[in-house]
């Protein structure tokens, strides 16, 4: 068996690695060290794991949560007060309307943002401040967050996942992608997005190991604590029935009825087990930074899913001493960038490879594994939303496209802006609809190969002057490229597995080539504007007036026909792909690869023929926000913003152009902003959150987007166009019975 | 020549030989069946044969040897397939679900209908489906339609490769019996009219009817084969099917 033999040979040279590693000392203590990070990534692991086999979900959110289980702790040991999520205020609506009317000066309740449960000397409840208050001791403050974790598993489970439970992998990679955002954007809105100072909660008194290696009290305890949980996890699955009716359910959920467990109940167990886990290392292993953020420990989800997987969502010891390994490796790797002989970037040590040893771990896992990695046997009963073959293209985008022309020329700056935003995320959400929509392929990358094309352009096309319309051309073949490789795996992994790959493709090339101050610098890389035959239409060339707006204010509105000429152009390329032989081979890979197959599809070359052209439009897409903020920056592309691209573009309608079109319009910075924040007076950092609810609401209630909800509201309103079959007569042919 | 043989053909799942040896042939003009009770093989033979699952022993497709081929390289070469379940693509129309199977693509005219998309051929798959009784049906969906017309739509549109040999996997189950006696005809009329085929059934009475030439599997064994009338004699295959082809016999 060649793939025994090759997984012993990977074993022997870890093993080998693992001896040079710990002959040098200081190595030791530096691998060590890695230990605490390295048991929060096993926590995230084993609560990935629990989600699986209890409810065949590949959480993605569980990072965020052992991050939301950290904030809550430490808000309680802060200042003992409870943060709770934004809850919309029906009063706040009555208010409003008075003051329209001109009444001021009353205000009715506001529900609150904290909860003060410590006794605060002297302090006392108010809207939207943070004031003083008693710390809460640390058992209490302990058992409510954990309290708090708990209640939330059981949340998810009944509000999204249950009623998941029959949807496809695509539907439930959505919901948790948005579970993801929510918890994020709740932290953010309370705390900000800086880190915050924690105190420690396990003793951390240096203790002395043999050979002279010293590693502080609490990383020992975690590790304890953490193979104590793996102990108990591995015991109860084994031992008890209701390990076994789960076990037996992520299988084949008929199997855990004949136990005499209903799924449902099994699911909501693992779901509470496994926000608990998460929320409780995030709370014990958040000290060993001293600071808590609203990014690190999500993020950590990455080498935690490589764990997951390298365990294949089902043994609990691998699970842990993979994410024990990811840890330990990535302080590895901290140590070695001050060696001379490690790779350099404009003379510090080139960032991100720490990221990237999960990435290749997860490449490697998936692509050797591929076809034997476990699929559950539940039945989806819900589809895929429908991929309609767009009618009447040219009015609608025409008669739009007029609309848009116009409007870029009359509107105030701030509108023509979020016109311009809309148009460049439209693009995105295309690429999106090319891959995921007609092939049924997720990516969780599309951004970061935005910004791959952006970046090229900054630095290859500019540097070297290479004019206008063959810069980004060139920045979206380079696009081309990465998403190629990067679509490989496809050919082998499926559904959420893929949506794995994508999301660590995401984070390495983030932090491996966006991070990398050769190439974006601290302030991003610029973007010189586009001009062609000396005339130039960047956002920030000055423009005269010819009949409305005004002398000089920008952005330049030709910027925005610019960009709405590329919108129709693509729209024009995606609609024709659909009415194409290609589209057709695309949606019969989505629908069915074996029948694919037999009728004489290539679905290998389908797959990577999508990649590459969403990759091509993506890549566009990162060219023309390049252009529209004069420079590229990492902050803009990369593993975040790729997942709410797709949240975005699932949102209005994954499957037809329309809803990319939609999904432009919601994109942040986009109209929906600014009808959000300019007419209804929300504030914009609850984007996020809504486009979070948003996207979880879609997933559940209707799959087919903004745009498919319209489509059906239409026909609906039309009638019932389907004729009645026209049963002809059969036509006896000469038979030879 | 045979149009489609195998020789020594063997699947095995995890020590277990699905299909175990198997030689079969199916010459032009003849309609092949392959009958066995359930657990058999005779689904696997044809996955082995069409490249969906890995196999041991030759399989020759008009004198070349095809095993090492993918799933889809052996349907562009000519060996054609229907599914037990149909497996319609059910986000296509009918006719798009034919123009899947008939149309080949080229970079170039992928480029070509980026600008403009151009249909061609749809003259011969509407009569393909005209043929079938399925005419007006096109611009449905699959699922707007009988469980008896989606399962005519799979094989209109393994028809719609112009395949050069056909295999049928039990293509009238879930079918009653005056629909299966329809189903039986066309696929007769479809043999005669050049294109050989190999034909999976439950329906003994359908099967023993319309074959030219039987094999029967028992446990991935071949235990008998021969025309309709010799298996209809032979000890082996009624022990193995307990008496069923006693009853068989009597509705044909």
């Amino acid at each position: 068996m060649p793939r025994k033999i090759a997984v012993l040979g990977a074993a022997l040279l870890g093993i080998v690695l693992l001896g040079v590693i710990l002959i040098s000392a200081d190595q030791t203590q530096a691998v060590v060290l890695g230990i605490g990070g390295g048991a929060l990534i096993a926590a995230i692991a084993l609560s990935v794991t629990l989600n699986y086999q209890g409810s065949g979900v590949v959480n993605f959110s569980a990072g965020a949560m052992a991050m939301y289980g950290g904030y809550i702790y430490y808000g309680l040991r802060t200042n003992g007060q409870l943060f709770l999520p934004p809850i919309p205020n029906p009063l706040s609506l009555i208010e409003g309307l008075a003051h329209l009317f001109g009444a001021s000066g009353f205000s009715l309740p506001k529900i609150p943002v904290f909860i003060q449960l410590a006794s605060s000397s002297g302090g006392h409840e108010a809207y939207g401040t943070i004031i003083k208050g008693a710390a809460m001791p640390i058992w209490e403050a302990l058992i409510i967050a954990l309290a708090e974790c708990a209640l939330m598993g059981l949340l998810f489970h009944l509000l999204i996942f249950r009623p998941l439970r029959k949807a496809p992998v695509l539907a439930r990679v959505v919901a948790s992608v948005g579970l993801f955002i929510i918890l994020q954007a709740i932290v953010v809105l309370r705390y900000t997005s800086s880190a915050q100072a924690v105190g420690p909660i396990l003793p951390q008194h240096p203790v002395a190991l043999p050979r002279g290696i010293r590693l502080p009290s609490d990383q020992i305890l975690l590790v304890g604590i953490v193979i104590v949980v793996t102990a108990v996890l591995w015991a109860v699955f084994k031992y008890t029935r209701f390990g076994l009716a789960t076990r037996a359910a992520s299988e084949n959920e008929k199997g855990a009825l004949v136990l005499g467990y209903s799924p449902d109940f099994l699911a909501g167990v693992n779901w509470v087990a496994s926000t608990v886990l998460a929320g409780l290392f995030g709370i014990l292993v958040a000290p060993i930074n001293q600071s808590i953020d609203p990014y690190t420990i999500t993020l950590l989800i990455v080498p935690a899913l490589a764990a997951a997987l390298l365990a294949r969502f089902r043994s609990f010891w691998i699970t842990m001493f993979a994410g024990l390994g990811l840890g330990m490796m990535s302080a590895w790797i901290q140590l070695i960038s001050n060696k001379s002989w490690f790779p350099k970037a404009q003379g510090s040590a080139l960032p991100g490879l720490t990221d990237t040893i999960p990435f290749i771990l997860i490449i490697l896992v998936l692509v050797f594994r591929g076809k034997s990695l476990p699929t559950r046997g539940a039945i989806e009963t819900i589809k895929l939303p429908f991929a309609p073959r767009t009618k009447r293209v040219l009015p609608a985008s025409l008669g739009l496209a007029a609309a848009t022309f116009v409007l870029l020329f009359i509107v105030t700056p701030g509108w023509r802006l979020a016109i311009v935003n809309s148009l460049v995320g439209a693009v995105i959400c295309l690429s999106l609809v090319v891959l995921t929509g007609y092939v049924g392929q997720i990516s969780l990358m599309q951004m970061a190969l935005a910004g791959i094309s952006g970046f090229t352009l900054s630095k290859i096309a500019d540097a070297y002057h290479i004019p206008f319309p063959i810069g980004p051309l060139l920045g979206a073949c380079v696009a081309v490229g990465v998403g190629l490789l990067a679509g490989f795996p496809a050919l082998r992994v499926r559904g959420v597995n893929l949506a794995v790959v994508t999301f660590a493709a995401a984070v390495t090339i983030q932090d491996l080539i966006f991070g990398n101050p050769a190439w974006s610098g601290f302030k991003g890389a610029s973007v010189a504007p586009p001009q062609i035959f000396g005339l130039n239409f960047g956002p920030n060339e000055p423009w005269t007036k010819f009949f409305s707006g005004g002398q000089g204010l920008l952005p330049n509105p030709w910027f925005g026909v610019f960009c709405l000429i590329v919108v129709l152009l693509l729209i024009w390329g995606v609609v024709n792909i659909r009415r194409s032989r290609v589209g057709r081979q695309m949606l019969a890979v989505r629908s069915n690869e074996r029948a694919a197959a037999a009728a004489g599809v290539s679905v290998s070359k389908t797959k990577i023929l999508a990649f590459g052209v969403a990759a091509f439009i993506a890549g566009i897409g990162g060219a023309l926000s390049g252009y529209r903020f004069g420079s590229v920056s990492s902050q803009y592309f990369g593993a975040v913003p790729s997942m709410l691209f797709l949240a975005f573009a699932y949102l209005g309608g994954i499957s037809s152009v329309s809803g990319a079109v939609v999904g432009g319009l919601i994109v942040s910075g986009g109209i929906s902003s600014i009808v959000l924040t300019s007419w209804l007076h929300v504030s914009d950092q609850y984007t996020l959150l809504l486009a979070g609810i948003g996207l979880i609401t879609m997933a559940i209630f209707n799959p087919q987007g903004v745009a498919g909800a319209f489509r059906t509201a239409y026909e609906s309103f039309r009638g019932n166009r389907t004729e009645s079959l026209a049963h002809l007569p059969l036509e006896m042919s000469e038979s030879k019975s | 020549m045979a149009v489609l043989s195998t020789k020594g053909l063997t699947v095995t799942f995890g020590g277990n030989r699905a299909v175990n040896a198997l030689d079969l042939k199916v010459e032009p003009g003849q309609l092949v069946g392959l009958i066995g009770p359930n657990g058999a093989g005779k689904t696997t033979t044809i996955d082995a044969i069409t490249g969906f699952v890995p196999s041991q022993g030759r399989i020759e497709f008009k004198g070349e040897e095809i095993g090492s081929l993918s799933s889809t390289a052996r349907a562009r070469k000519g060996v054609g397939r229907t599914w037990q379940s149909s497996e319609l693509f059910d986000d296509l129309t009918v006719l798009e679900n034919l123009q899947v199977a008939s149309e080949s693509v080229s970079v170039g005219g992928f480029l070509r209908d980026l600008v403009r998309p151009r249909n061609d051929d749809i003259d011969a798959l509407i009569s393909i489906l005209d043929s079938l009784d399925l005419g007006g049906t096109q611009g449905q969906l699959p699922t707007e339609l009988s469980h008896g017309q989606r399962k005519l739509v799979g094989v209109a549109r393994a028809l719609a490769a112009k395949p050069a040999v056909l295999c049928m996997d039990e293509p009238a189950a879930g079918l009653d019996t005056e629909e299966s006696q329809e189903l039986g005809k066309r696929i007769r009329a479809l043999v005669d009219g050049g294109l050989p085929t190999l034909l999976i059934d439950h329906d003994m009475g359908l099967v023993l009817t319309i074959c030219d030439y039987l094999y029967v599997l028992d446990f991935g064994q071949l235990i008998a084969e021969g025309t309709p009338a010799e298996i209809r004699a032979d000890e082996k295959v009624i022990t193995a099917y307990l008496g069923q082809s006693a009853s068989t016999e009597a509705g044909a």
